[in-house]
């Protein structure tokens, strides 16, 4: 017997399977069995191995090097865990005993399982708990872009070139898997160039200047020539700039005006309406003068202008001709991110400039304190750059470039403060900031997090921070990485439905299903509503087009054709806007085009692919894989395949080789036939009706997708484990073994006691042993 | 579409290329060495192995009659101009793509154990694990006469859902090179990068200053990662050794390119991105692939068609299904018939590849003389998920190594990494063993 697969997962999730969906029918049939006690291996577990185990599995044959003679108490059993998980596994999934061997009942079988799971979870509340390891994590290509985006502050996409990233456990952040390979450390090089080249400028930026002739200041007029602006006693000529650089500017105005009564015009130089300066124009027609004011102008849109300041005399208006406007800068200055970047103390000598820099900018990057001799062989690099000549700026980039290529920034270093301690003892704060930002923003901390790790004082406001982190506009993140990678739809980017059969798919439609359940699951988040709101719910999001795909004809959810009783407001066309559902046709992530699209073929829909994402993504119970060579259909002359594409499949399944299985897959997949391989309502399949009823293996039975969902929705316990499983695996970046069992029925416990409230489930994750703590120097081993 | 008809052009530009202006390093050198030097260099052999996914339809694939005297069956048709440079080895086996009692996943397995011949472990993240690839083995032999040890180019990004097979990652089924047993390599799948790769992306003077600053870069972070060895976990050690891995190969990458001199460009724009269709994709990696071939880049390449398990669609070649769906055909005669077009069509970029590597001189033969083009599939029939029989195909005569224009039959289970170490010895790169190799494959010299 192979002692590999790792996961624990598989294992309580067959035995999930087989408890909630295979036995009950089946159960009656058995010889009674008198319960054994849970957690007594010697009642439960050595009888039930020496009667079906170890005529093959003892200390002689050793049948696939696997002895359970050697368990002879629970100390054994405790120690070799992982071992049993899978023993378990096996037994529960029926492929132990093998073929041909007496089959234990299913009694039997479920005193044994409950037996050793008792031995464990006594194990679980008593011993110490294994808060397990993360390996360390290399930035994927989304964190990297987030990243850089934060630390230095430059919009565009450093990532675009990097490799994909490879996916373990459903998530591409998972340390085991994100490989460095050569060719990706070249394009970190790359990347790591043109960042610098970006944020640090060698020159000052060239200060432009923005002329506007007298024709084009505002308010126009209508009236006198236009090479000049005539602005009388009162009036205000101004014009509107939108600023991209911080820094200091010059407003000019030229012009000239005409003294009267031995008074010179004034004139104020007005900022957004504001006077800046008062100047006496004292030039003369046909010697038109400048008159300016520097200005610091912060990037956005200004309002620069003049007033004609002096009382108008008798009936005759004072007034002052303009004959242009000039705005002229940023002067002698450097780009806003270059600024930030290259900020201190500028009477220091040029090394304690770049060790103030570099200090700053490794801190933020390896998100924690940058060592002082850290910083020092950084400045050694800077020392070699000057030293062959380049410039201050140069050798900053070459720093900024080494930082960005550090092995501290490019892998979530988290180094164990407490190394000797032999118990499991928390990460330290900084480490934790990182895990928080890294899974609900996919980017680094910000600084509130970072204060708060620096005080010590982030473990005492995590609720407080998770509620922060998911209210701000960075958990997007969450919907862009989590949710789209636990719905499995990435692929559907690159999924290409039949052109022919179905002619209305085309790329806009393709965006619009993908932005239905972003928009969906986000409205879950940041409404913190339940998370069985996932699973059926009666809103959703839609635009024209997606609308016309459902036959949904206004925001009221009134159905084209359809008899409409409180009208709502009509779609515009690219516009997403919250729809209210009146029957369960639609709501829920179950029922969305998205979903439905992505698990079907490109001609034709797939029961058993929608049912067993329904297994595997919402119940957390996937079936076992199938076996690897599906009976030919033509072996039986007699089969002569007919019918809509379930009654084909049902009369294929009439081999019992297949029966087993897909009882449990096709009521899912069956469920939703009524809907076609890209999600459009439908109650015909080929000419035949669709028959969307069933029976669940535990007896419910469902009239179609609208009373499946309410039966998926009414399993709580399964849904919440489920989500809570995938969560913690993308939070932690690595795959749930046994030992996170306490941390995820804790969850499973928060979960319901708080109405299954989506802030639930992640408190409960950033509070779990796993998420803050670290293995001590026992379980290392 | 615009971009549809930049990247035709962009490909065309690189089929002006071929032949004319890219210099054939050696001859070069041999003939600025007739003067000095007596020995003449010998022409490389180059190899390439290219891989589609989901097995093939057999029955339209193996041909008739053994030997010279064999019928290319309708699969391999598109060939027919070739047929005399090409071996179809048949009866070959990848034993570790088999389960070995690790339960389902022919797919990921068949893929991950092509070229390594090692049982990949099955986990879907902790610990990935198969063995170093034939082509790696030649690229750590052969790497440091050319600038680029090993090209990996494929049509497909990793997959972007997990659980690609039945318990096993993504790297499996996505994956053909392994650098080593825990080191798999991306492939590249933009032909502008990829061209990047091979013709750098700025002048030569520029480059000579910029690696000056990199490896100075490369300097430090070798340094700062020292610092944190002997504080991580034996897990986190891994991870840091592929970093120091990969700081080795690029500081060596840079060393050979600045040894070697400019590479002449092909007088060709870089191409703009993928293309939209599928074979203009596949033909305009094949064109990078002839010219990093010609202009002696690189003599080790890895191209993956489509991942393995892929439900790509042909509606080109007349077939709008899944190609894995339709795969697990249950002998239908019509998903047969279906199989047997996206065969061929795949079969007819080989054909074009091929085709291509014998339109350029070398010596006085082809590029085609001096290659080993190996294509196939880790899987057999894709509704058994069989791993004997496989189909394979090699074109070209390797320096005149290969006997080619047969079809050569093979008792059962002879492993297909017996035929890799064959061609390995052709590459002057001999291993004594590799994977679940038992020895050479006879009768390869006719």
């Amino acid at each position: 017997m192979p002692v590999r697969t790792p996961a624990m997962t598989t294992a309580c999730l067959a035995l999930a399977l087989l408890l909630t969906m295979g036995l009950a029918p089946t159960r009656a049939a058995d010889a009674p069995v008198t319960p054994a006690r849970p957690g007594d291996f010697a009642q439960a577990g050595r009888p039930f191995i020496a009667k079906h185990c170890l005529s093959c599995h003892d200390d002689r044959k050793k049948k696939g090097g696997l002895n359970l003679a050697e368990f002879k108490d629970e100390t054994a059993v405790l120690k070799s865990r992982k071992g049993f998980e899978i023993v378990l596994k096996m037994v529960h999934a029926g492929e132990m005993p093998p073929e041909g061997r007496p089959r234990p009942t299913l009694a039997e079988i479920e005193a044994f399982t409950a037996g050793i799971r008792g031995v464990f979870e006594r194990q679980d509340q008593s011993g110490v708990r294994d808060p397990g390891h993360v390996t360390l994590r290399r930035l994927n290509r989304t964190e990297y872009a987030n990243t850089i985006r934060d630390l230095v502050g430059i919009d565009f996409d450093p990532a675009a070139d990097f490799p994909s990233d490879d996916v373990g456990y459903g998530f591409d952040n998972i340390g085991d898997v994100l490989s460095l390979s050569p060719l990706l450390l070249e394009r970190y090089l790359a990347a790591a160039e043109t960042i610098a080249q970006r944020a640090i400028a060698l020159e000052p930026i060239k200060p432009a200047l923005r002329p506007t002739a007298a024709i084009f200041i505002r308010p126009r007029l209508g009236r006198g020539e236009f090479s000049v602006r005539e602005i009388t006693t009162g009036e205000a000529a101004y014009i509107t700039h939108k600023i991209s650089e911080e820094g200091n500017y010059i407003f000019r105005v030229k012009g000239y005006g005409e003294p009267k009564d031995g008074q010179v015009p004034k004139l104020a130089l007005q900022l957004d309406d504001k006077t800046v300066r008062t100047v006496e124009v004292a030039a003369v027609r046909g010697k038109a003068a400048s008159y300016e004011v520097k200005l610091a102008l912060k990037p956005g849109e200004v309002k620069v202008g003049v007033v004609l300041l002096n009382p108008s005399t008798g009936d005759k208006p004072r007034g002052v001709s303009v004959q242009r406007f000039e705005l002229e800068g940023p002067l002698d200055t450097y780009p806003a991110v270059h600024r930030k970047l290259m900020a201190c103390n500028k009477s220091a000598p040029p090394r304690e400039q770049a060790r103030e820099i570099l200090t700053r900018f490794a801190t933020r990057a390896f998100r924690r304190p940058a060592a002082a001799d850290e910083v020092e062989r950084l400045l050694q690099l800077v020392d070699a750059s000057l030293g062959r000549g380049e410039r201050f700026e140069a050798a900053i980039q070459l720093a900024m470039q080494a930082v960005l290529v550090s092995p501290k920034f490019l892998f979530r270093v988290e180094l164990d403060d407490r190394p000797d301690s032999p118990l499991p003892h928390p990460i330290d704060e900084y480490a934790l900031a990182s895990r928080l930002s890294y899974f609900l923003w996919s980017t680094m901390p910000d600084e509130e997090l970072s204060a708060l790790a620096a005080k010590n004082q982030l473990t005492a406001n995590l609720p407080a921070q998770v509620r922060r982190m998911l209210q701000d506009p960075r958990s997007r993140a969450l919907v862009d990485n989590f949710a789209m990678q636990w719905l499995q739809l990435r692929p559907l980017k690159t999924h290409a439905p039949d052109a022919k059969l179905f002619p209305t798919f085309d790329d806009k439609l393709r965006a619009a299903m993908l932005r239905e359940t972003e928009l969906f699951f986000e409205a879950v988040l940041r409404e913190d509503r339940s998370i069985l709101d996932l699973v059926d719910a009666d809103f959703t999001f839609l635009n024209a087009r997606l609308a016309r795909h459902y036959g949904i004809q206004d925001t009221a959810g009134n159905k084209v054709g359809g008899k409409v009783v409180t009208p709502g407001k009509f779609f515009r066309e690219e516009e997403f806007v919250r729809v209210k559902l009146q029957d369960g046709e639609r709501g829920g992530l179950l029922t969305q085009a998205s979903v439905l699209t992505a698990t079907s073929n490109p001609t034709r829909t797939s029961p058993v692919k929608r049912g067993r994402w329904v297994l595997e993504q919402i119940l957390g119970t996937p079936p076992p894989p199938p076996p690897p060579n599906v009976p030919p259909l033509d072996n039986d002359p007699k089969a002569q395949l007919t019918g809509s594409l379930r009654q084909r499949m049902e009369q294929h399944r009439v081999d019992p080789g297949c029966a087993n299985c897909h009882a449990k897959l096709d009521p899912m997949g069956f469920g939703f036939e009524n809907y076609d391989a890209i999600g459009a309502f439908r109650t015909k399949d080929g000419g035949f009706p669709v028959d969307a009823s069933g029976t669940l293996p535990d007896g419910q039975t469902f009239q179609g997708p609208a009373d499946l969902k309410k039966l998926l929705k009414a399993k709580k316990d399964l849904f919440g484990r489920c989500l809570a499983e995938k969560m913690l695996t993308y939070a932690l970046g690595r795959g749930v073994e046994y030992y996170d069992k306490p941390a995820l029925d804790a969850i499973g416990t928060r979960l319901d006691r708080n109405d299954y409230r989506f802030s639930a489930l992640v408190t409960g994750i950033v509070t779990s042993d796993p998420f803050r703590l670290r293995r001590g120097k026992e379980l290392a081993k | 579409m615009t971009s549809a008809r930049l990247a035709r052009i962009s490909r065309r530009t690189v089929l002006r290329g071929l032949g004319a202006a890219v210099a054939l390093p050696w001859l070069d050198a041999m003939a600025s060495r007739v003067l000095s030097a007596p020995a003449p260099a010998k022409i490389p052999n180059r190899l390439a192995f290219l891989y589609v996914p989901n097995g093939i339809n057999m029955a339209e694939w193996t041909p008739k009659g053994e030997g010279k005297s064999f019928e290319l069956p309708y699969t391999l048709q598109p060939l027919a101009a070739v047929k005399d440079d090409l071996l179809v080895l048949t009866g070959l086996t990848a034993d570790k793509a088999r389960p070995h009692g690790d339960g389902g996943g022919d797919h990921a397995r068949a893929l991950a154990a092509f070229l390594t011949g090692c049982q990949p472990r099955k986990t879907d993240g902790a610990d990935i694990k198969a063995g170093t690839s034939a082509d790696q083995v030649a690229a750590s032999r052969l790497g440091h006469l050319t600038r680029l040890a090993s090209l990996e180019i494929g049509c497909d990004r990793g997959a972007m859902a997990g659980n690609c097979d039945s318990g096993y990652s993504c790297v499996y089924s996505s994956t053909m090179s392994w650098r080593s047993a825990t080191m798999p390599l991306p492939k590249e799948v933009d032909p502008r990068l990829v061209y990047e790769r091979l013709f750098g992306n700025g002048p030569d003077r520029q480059r000579a200053q910029r690696d000056l600053r990199r490896k100075s870069v490369l300097d430090f972070v070798r340094d700062d990662a020292g610092t944190l060895r002997g504080k991580l976990g034996a897990g986190d050690q891994r991870k840091l050794d592929e970093y120091f891995t990969a700081i080795r190969d690029v500081e060596q990458r840079m060393a050979r390119a600045g040894q070697m001199g400019e590479v002449k460009k092909p007088p060709m724009g870089q191409p703009s991105g993928i293309p939209p269709a599928y074979e203009e994709h596949i033909r305009l990696m094949c064109d990078l692939l002839v010219l990093a071939f010609q202009a002696d880049i690189t003599r080790v390449c890895t191209f993956v068609l489509a991942n393995e398990g892929s439900n790509k669609p042909y509606p080109f070649a007349g077939v709008p299904e899944g190609h894995h769906d339709l795969s697990h055909h249950g002998n239908d005669p019509k998903k047969l018939a279906k199989i047997r077009e996206i065969n061929k069509f795949h079969v007819k970029q080989l054909a074009y590849l091929v085709t291509k590597l014998k339109s350029v001189r070398e010596g006085d033969g082809t590029l085609l003389d001096h290659a080993m083009v190996a294509y196939g599939s880790g899987n057999s029939d894709g509704n058994r998920h069989n791993h004997d029989d496989l189909p394979i195909v090699v074109a070209g005569k390797a320096g005149g190594t290969l006997a080619t224009g047969r079809h050569l039959r093979y008792p059962r289970e002879t492993p297909l990494n017996n035929l890799w170490l064959s061609l390995l010895d052709r590459m002057d790169a001999s291993v004594e063993t590799l994977g679940d190799a038992t020895g050479r494959l006879a009768n390869l010299q006719g």
